[in-house]
């Protein structure tokens, strides 16, 4: 009884949202190697962001200048309420907003991507500028320099080599910045003087752009008259170098020597944060002693002693050129400069500005919500005054120089001046009928969360009415006193209590969620609440609808950047404002035409309008280089262990049977590289007879012994690929070599992926035991279930995440596969794939024959793993309304700026989280969004950008606040500031912290309600999930204490937490547990034809248990079904094909199919369950009494432990503490 | 050594296909010269000349247009100018052949990027020295390049309007080509090919 909860919190102000962030601060000081972080200047705000301590182990050092975002001096409000305008703009768009129900769904099958305004003769110029058409070549020139000039100057203004040293440093694509001049606002001179930001006056080449580029696209190529003139000359033949000589190849290979090892990597790329160890890396090129084995058949014999690298067997005269120096940086950081910045796009500061006296109007939807402007709102209006601390805002400040206009009313947004009536706006029509018993788990935003579903049968929830004058979410509740306070039916996201024109537009909650669906006013206010402020995101996710819009111009706001989106208003048909700086636009002429209907003059219809995630094919202005093609690269463990393991057969296995679904076009290309003690290399260039194996045996001095046949071509090599993937599981069968030179291989693959950046799929077994980045163990077996002090969380050298900035920089990302049976010292490797954007698999006591669930599960994750969908050199931004601003990012990227998150790759199965602060009071407005873009290139060069937005209201009242928790969005955004703090600071403070939370919030909510009790524990019915969630986290292998846990065990449950998505990481926080013992198609719900039972969830107590029963534990990655000792024979020969409970085996892991009524409903509703999520979970089935029921039993989160509280004992630990 | 091939309409500058910047070449910081060409491909249209070298400091540009598509090169300025421009009229005749009726269709950028395939193949004989010899051909063809007109990609795109055939003459080199008619067109200069 002693641990789990433990005393109160030491430090009172290391409560809750900021208790995380201030210990963070304190403790982000101390480790980090400061040559990581030198500055980069990127913009003001990054500046200050990264302390130099910086963006090291812990994102939350970001915390530590959150006060320091308050936007500028004034917020730029518009004075609406011009009633005039209000008329003409309700006449005008009443009508055509009704039919907001997106077109796109209608007139689309689902599944298929809509292609809007794409197709050859741009059907946008209809009427639009008709003047170009008609003079074919001189007016088209005369097009042609008019658009040219904004070009001409902007990149001037980017070459100036002092402008974005940072930025441009780093090779990834970005969005060019066409208009982003920075100005300097006279604050931020002051206190970045040494960054200098040109304010380029000229003209917004972004504006101008949309003048003119309608016409060139549509003129007819002019016919060349000496076509076919030049045409002449034959392909020259072929000449491939002839592979087959050793002899040969190895010449070339020193003549490469001398010339071509400098630091592979595109020029820009150096980040300049990376620059001190790309040295290390890149001092390469040197004594080449590979080894050319003209056959992959035979076995590494070749092997030569490291110590003698010039000695080569194969090779006359090993090449020992070495390289001079000086080639190892050919490209000064600095001098990279010369691009247009990768940016998202450059928050510029529009100086000239504007947009406060444009006589704005009224957001469309107010025209339709009645607009009815509550008189008390209007006169917060003088904005207060931000501080005037060191503030280099560089974000939208639209007007720092205007004065700020005395009056001002809100911009828009609809009554919600204190609680109630808000949420009686919120009633019900939406509810009823949104539930249609079939399909409502395709897709959730249409559940109601309000009503209180969840008290309801999931068929019933449409019916609920609230017709009290308080919101279902408010109503307390006495946690002590509710028994059951799991519902039965699984948890929605609550919907935002918007009108219903917008709840219609927002964005799937599936993609993004905020812990809080009505956004406090003032951070006083969330302070109050004492609830964490934050976004969660899968941004990546798979859509089955998604409509793909090509434009010649993507339309977004001048001064912020934000992409148009359903949430604008339009002034008039000519004018558009932001949502996020509020600055008012001027609607380009080819967004009057709406390709969807064929209309123009109807800029509100179209697609992007109508939709809150849509895609974007990006023109070539968004492209820093041509799109890189898919490139994986495979590097493998071939040391004993591994081939003990027998990881390989799988692996070649899949690859052989998913090789032509690797997403990716005619370019697509692969390579391996193995390793053990040395690395080998695979030539696999087309022609080759047979697959040839280079092994370099320097490892403190890696090298590539040919540059460019070692990534081929899938297509023209995939003869030899299959040959290599055919062999490769029987070639190191005898090996005898123990150690892992994983570093070494990891550098070969950096150098080998650099050109082109892609994916490097890392296979290890073993703790890495030569050459850099060699690992000791450091776990203590007797301390696995110390309830003390947990040691080793973070990683024992910089080399892996060194090495991840490095290939970050270069777009390539670096998955790790980890199958091991020992101690492996995840903390340090996985910061591989943290940082360079990569992904993490965890496979235990792996073995192919001894653990079949173990190998099964690898052989469909790597399904799942090669096939998904892949977007390459990706950056991440993420917007929202002026006032609120984001600190520390969650999830594996590299923070690039302060909102701009590089990823090398996006998968699918990606998550995100954000934390939020407010540092203006949003007083001036009713509604804020989150606006998030990711740039990516796909598999097939295309480069897109997926852009969600968010839309919530705001709120003025402590009540508001809390009817709008979303406790599984605030309980993950928990679990990931409690990852980075047990990281940073210690797990007990973690721990303490965790539950400093609930006691925090509920003691905060209990304030607030008049009659409070001290001898109850209530809860508002929003948050009443919150301390059974938080008890779960507790006993989460990431936090528990007490219960023996292995440390790479505990380090994978963290890296899961802040890698997966909301939806998945909730499984794994708090399992769902069901009988299955006795399912009726009672509420079933219908999915391809077949019936899926849908059987009451149980909370997860052994209480609930009976030894009659048989249930199923989803616990996200295992499920487990537990077999009463007492089930009925019925069950167990129906649905586990035994004759009784004693023949169960012990070791079962597949339901036979049987061909019963049992069988088949089981076995729906496991598929169903398995289906919802990327990788397939293993099965277990657990006997009463069985050894392995203790795994299923830990879960049981509600009941006591050894060394937890039970829930009710939980719930007494909070009272306790409240009351203090 | 080529170091950067880009394909583009010249109609508007669409950048249709490029061969990703590589290898040896990948230390260079080639992001300069790929920002130049992207700038060139605006300023051209179709009075600009069709066969051109601009010299870049220790580069060279070297670009033909043919059927109102544009193929670019950029290469150390010593690479042979035959060569290079042999290697501009191989990956004319591949890609027309493959993509030419589709280009004045085409909206979005890199639409024919898999056409990086053959332009690395194609490139690889082109640099390779001993595969170059057998390109023996190429010699009588293209003697007359030394007649093809050269200027300065600064010069180019600095000028406000676009590279067009009355800028030619400025831009000449006025010594080398001193004994040229001064009215050199380009028709005058395909006469040469023919």
């Amino acid at each position: 009884m002693s641990a789990p909860a433990g005393s109160p919190h030491p430090v009172a102000s290391a409560r809750i949202p900021p208790m995380f962030g201030g210990a963070a601060t304190s403790g982000a000081v101390a480790p980090t190697d400061p040559s990581l972080a030198p500055h980069q200047q990127n913009g003001p705000a990054q500046s200050q962001m990264q302390v130099p301590s910086g963006y090291g182990l812990h994102h939350q050092n970001y915390i530590a200048s959150s006060g320091h975002y308050s936007q500028g001096p004034g917020k730029m409000t518009s004075l609406p309420l011009d009633s005039q305008c209000d008329d003409y703009y309700s006449g005008l768009y009443a009508v055509p907003t009704q039919n907001v129900m997106p077109p796109s769904t209608a007139n689309q099958q689902a599944g298929a991507q809509q292609i809007y305004g794409r197709g050859p003769p741009a059907p946008h110029l209809v009427g639009s500028t008709p003047g170009s058409f008609q003079g074919a070549a001189s007016s088209a020139s005369h097009l042609h320099t008019s658009a040219s000039q904004p070009y001409s100057s902007f990149v001037n203004h980017y070459s100036s080599p002092a402008t974005y040293s940072a930025n441009s440093s780093i090779a990834s694509q970005g969005f060019p910045s066409t208009c982003g001049h920075y100005a300097t606002s006279a604050v931020s001179n002051a206190a970045y003087p040494s960054v200098s930001y040109p304010s380029l006056p000229a003209g917004d080449p972004y504006g101008q752009m949309f003048t003119s580029p309608n016409a060139p696209t549509v003129r007819p190529v002019k016919d060349h008259p000496f076509s076919g003139q030049n045409t002449a000359i034959g392909h020259p033949l072929p000449l491939p170098p002839p592979p087959s000589q050793q002899h040969h190849q190895q010449q070339s290979l020193s003549g490469y020597n001398t010339s071509s090892w400098s630091p592979s990597g595109l020029p820009p790329t150096n980040d300049s944060l990376t620059r001190n160890h790309t040295g290390s890396l890149s001092v390469s090129a040197t004594n080449p002693t590979s080894t050319d084995s003209s056959s992959s058949a035979v076995p590494p014999n070749v092997h030569l002693p490291k110590s003698s690298p010039v000695v080569s067997t194969a090779v006359s005269g090993a090449p020992s050129s070495r390289m001079p120096p000086t080639a190892h940086h050919p490209v000064e950081p600095v001098t990279s400069v010369t691009q247009p910045s990768d940016l998202l796009q450059q928050k510029g500061v529009d100086s000239s500005s504007t947009t406060s006296s444009a006589s704005p109007m009224p957001n469309s939807y107010e025209a339709l919500e009645g607009g009815s402007y509550p008189d008390v709102l209007s006169s917060s209006a003088s904005s207060p005054a931000p501080d005037p601390a060191p503030e280099p805002d560089p974000a939208p400040v639209p007007a720092p120089a205007t004065p700020q206009p005395s009056k001002m009313a809100k911009p828009f947004g609809y009554g919600y001046p204190a609680l109630q009536p808000g949420y009686q706006n919120a009633t019900t029509p939406l509810h009823s009928g949104v539930q249609p018993s079939g399909s409502v788990y395709s897709g959730f935003q249409q559940c109601p969360q309000y009503p209180g579903v969840s008290q309801l049968s999931s068929s019933l929830g449409g019916l609920s009415l609230q017709s009290s004058p308080q919101p279902e979410s408010l109503r307390p509740v006495n946690l002590t006193q509710e028994r059951n306070i799991l519902p039965t039916a699984p948890v929605w996201a609550p919907v935002p209590n918007l009108n219903l024109d917008l709840k219609k537009l927002n964005c799937s909650p599936d993609s993004f969620r905020c812990t809080l669906t009505n956004i406090p006013q003032t951070q006083a206010l969330l302070n109050k609440a004492k609830l964490p402020l934050g976004l969660l995101l899968h941004p990546f996710r798979d859509l089955t609808q998604l409509p793909v819009i090509t434009s010649n111009t993507i339309v977004r706001c001048r001064s912020c950047r934000t992409y148009i989106n359903p949430f604008v208003s339009f002034i008039d048909q000519r004018r558009w404002k932001c949502n996020l700086c509020y600055r008012v636009n001027d609607v380009p002429e080819e967004f009057m035409y709406n390709p969807l209907t064929r209309s123009y003059g109807e800029p509100h219809k179209r697609p992007e309008v109508q939709n809150s995630t849509v895609e974007f094919i990006a023109s070539s202005d968004y492209m820093l280089r041509p799109p890189q093609p898919a490139v994986y690269l495979f590097v493998l463990d071939v040391s004993h262990n591994a081939v003990e393991a027998g990881y390989l057969t799988i692996l070649c296995q899949s690859l052989l049977e998913n090789l032509d679904k690797l997403p990716g076009d005619s370019r697509t290309r692969i390579g391996f590289v193995t390793f053990d003690s040395t690395i080998h290399f695979y030539n696999l260039q087309e022609g080759l007879s047979q697959p040839q194996m280079l092994i370099v045996s320097d490892i403190d001095d890696v090298f590539l012994p040919t540059p460019d046949s070692l990534l081929v071509n899938l297509y023209e090599s995939k003869e030899l690929i299959r040959d290599l993937l055919n062999a490769l599981p029987n070639m190191f069968t005898n090996t005898r070599e123990t150690h892992s030179a994983l570093g070494p291989a990891l550098q070969a693959a950096f150098k080998l992926m650099s050109p082109t950046g892609g994916r490097v799929s890392v296979f290890q077994t073993q703790l890495p035991s030569l050459g850099a980045g060699l690992l000791q163990s450091r776990e203590d077996p007797n301390q696995r279930s110390s309830t003390k002090v947990v040691q080793h969380l973070g990683p024992a050298t910089d080399f892996y995440k060194k090495l991840a900035l490095d290939c970050s920089g270069q777009q390539t990302a670096v998955d790790l596969f980890l199958l091991s049976s020992q101690y492996s010292d995840l903390a340090s490797l996985a910061c591989m794939s943290k940082y360079s954007a990569g992904c993490i698999y965890y496979y235990p006591s792996f073995h192919c024959i001894h653990n079949p669930s173990q190998a099964e599960k690898l052989q469909k994750d790597l399904k799942r793993y090669l096939t998904r969908k892949i977007g390459f050199e990706a950056v991440m931004r993420i917007r929202c309304t002026k006032g609120l601003s984001m600190h520390t990012f969650h999830g594996n990227f590299f923070v690039r700026s302060t909102d701009l998150l590089s990823l090398a790759n996006i998968n699918p199965d990606a998550g995100f989280a954000v934390q939020l602060s407010i540092e203006e009071s949003l007083t001036d407005t009713s509604l804020v969004c989150f606006q998030t873009a990711l740039l990516y290139t796909s598999s097939k060069g295309e480069r897109r950008i997926r852009v969600h937005t968010l839309c919530l209201p705001v709120v003025s009242s402590l009540a508001d606040v809390y009817a709008g928790v979303d406790v599984q969005a605030a309980i993950c955004l928990l679990a990931n500031m409690a990852v980075d703090r047990s990281v940073s600071s210690s797990l007990s403070d973690a721990r303490d912290a965790l539950v400093n939370a609930v006691v925090d919030s509920l003691s905060a909510y209990g304030s607030t309600i008049s009659n409070f009790q001290h001898s109850a524990l209530i809860a508002p019915n929003s948050l009443k999930l919150f301390p059974l969630y938080v008890l779960a986290l507790l006993k989460q292998k990431a936090f528990r204490t007490g219960t023996s846990t292995r440390l790479d065990d505990r380090v994978y449950a963290m890296c899961q937490i802040k890698s997966q998505p909301l939806v998945h990481l909730m499984k794994m926080i708090h399992p769902n547990l069901y009988r299955i013992d006795r399912l009726t198609d009672e509420g079933a719900i219908h999915v391809n034809d077949r019936v899926v039972p849908q059987p009451p969830l149980q909370k997860l107590s052994a209480e609930k248990l009976t030894r009659e029963g048989a249930f199923l534990m989803d616990c996200g990655s295992v499920f487990y079904i537990w077999i009463g000792k007492g089930c009925e024979n019925n069950f167990i020969e129906d649905v586990l094909g035994c004759p009784n409970f004693a023949s169960i085996p012990q070791k079962m892991t597949h339901l036979p199919e049987l061909d019963t009524l049992s069988s088949e409903r089981t076995r729906s509703f496991i598929t169903w369950l398995r289906d919802s999520r990327p990788l397939s979970p293993v099965l277990h089935v657990v006997k009463d009494e069985s050894p392995a029921k203790t795994e299923f039993f830990q879960h049981l989160i509600e009941d006591r432990t050894e060394a937890a509280f039970s829930y009710y004992e939980f719930l007494l630990h909070i009272q306790q503490q409240i009351c203090k | 050594m080529v170091l950067l091939t880009m394909i583009a309409r010249v109609a508007d500058g669409l950048p249709l296909a490029a061969s990703m910047q590589e290898d040896e070449q990948s230390g260079r910081d080639l992001q300069q010269y790929q920002s130049q060409a992207k700038q060139l491909f605006r300023k051209l249209n179709e009075q600009s000349p069709t066969r051109c070298t601009l010299e870049a400091g220790a580069m060279t540009f070297h670009y033909i247009i043919e059927q109102g598509v544009c193929y670019l090169v950029l290469c150390e300025a010593a690479f042979p100018k035959k060569l290079a421009f042999a290697y501009l009229e191989d990956l004319h005749s591949e890609f027309d052949e493959q993509h030419g009726k589709k280009v004045p269709t085409v909206s979005r950028p890199y639409s024919f990027i898999e056409f990086d395939t053959f332009i690395q193949k194609t490139k690889k004989l082109y640099i390779d020295s001993r595969a170059r010899r057998n390109l023996g051909s190429i010699n009588t063809e293209l003697q007359d390049v030394q007649r093809i007109m050269v200027a300065n990609i600064e010069e180019v795109l600095q000028r406000g309007e676009a590279l067009s055939g009355s800028a030619e003459i400025d831009t000449l080199n006025q010594k080398k080509y001193s004994s040229e008619s001064p009215t050199f067109n380009k028709q005058h200069f395909l006469s040469y090919l023919g």
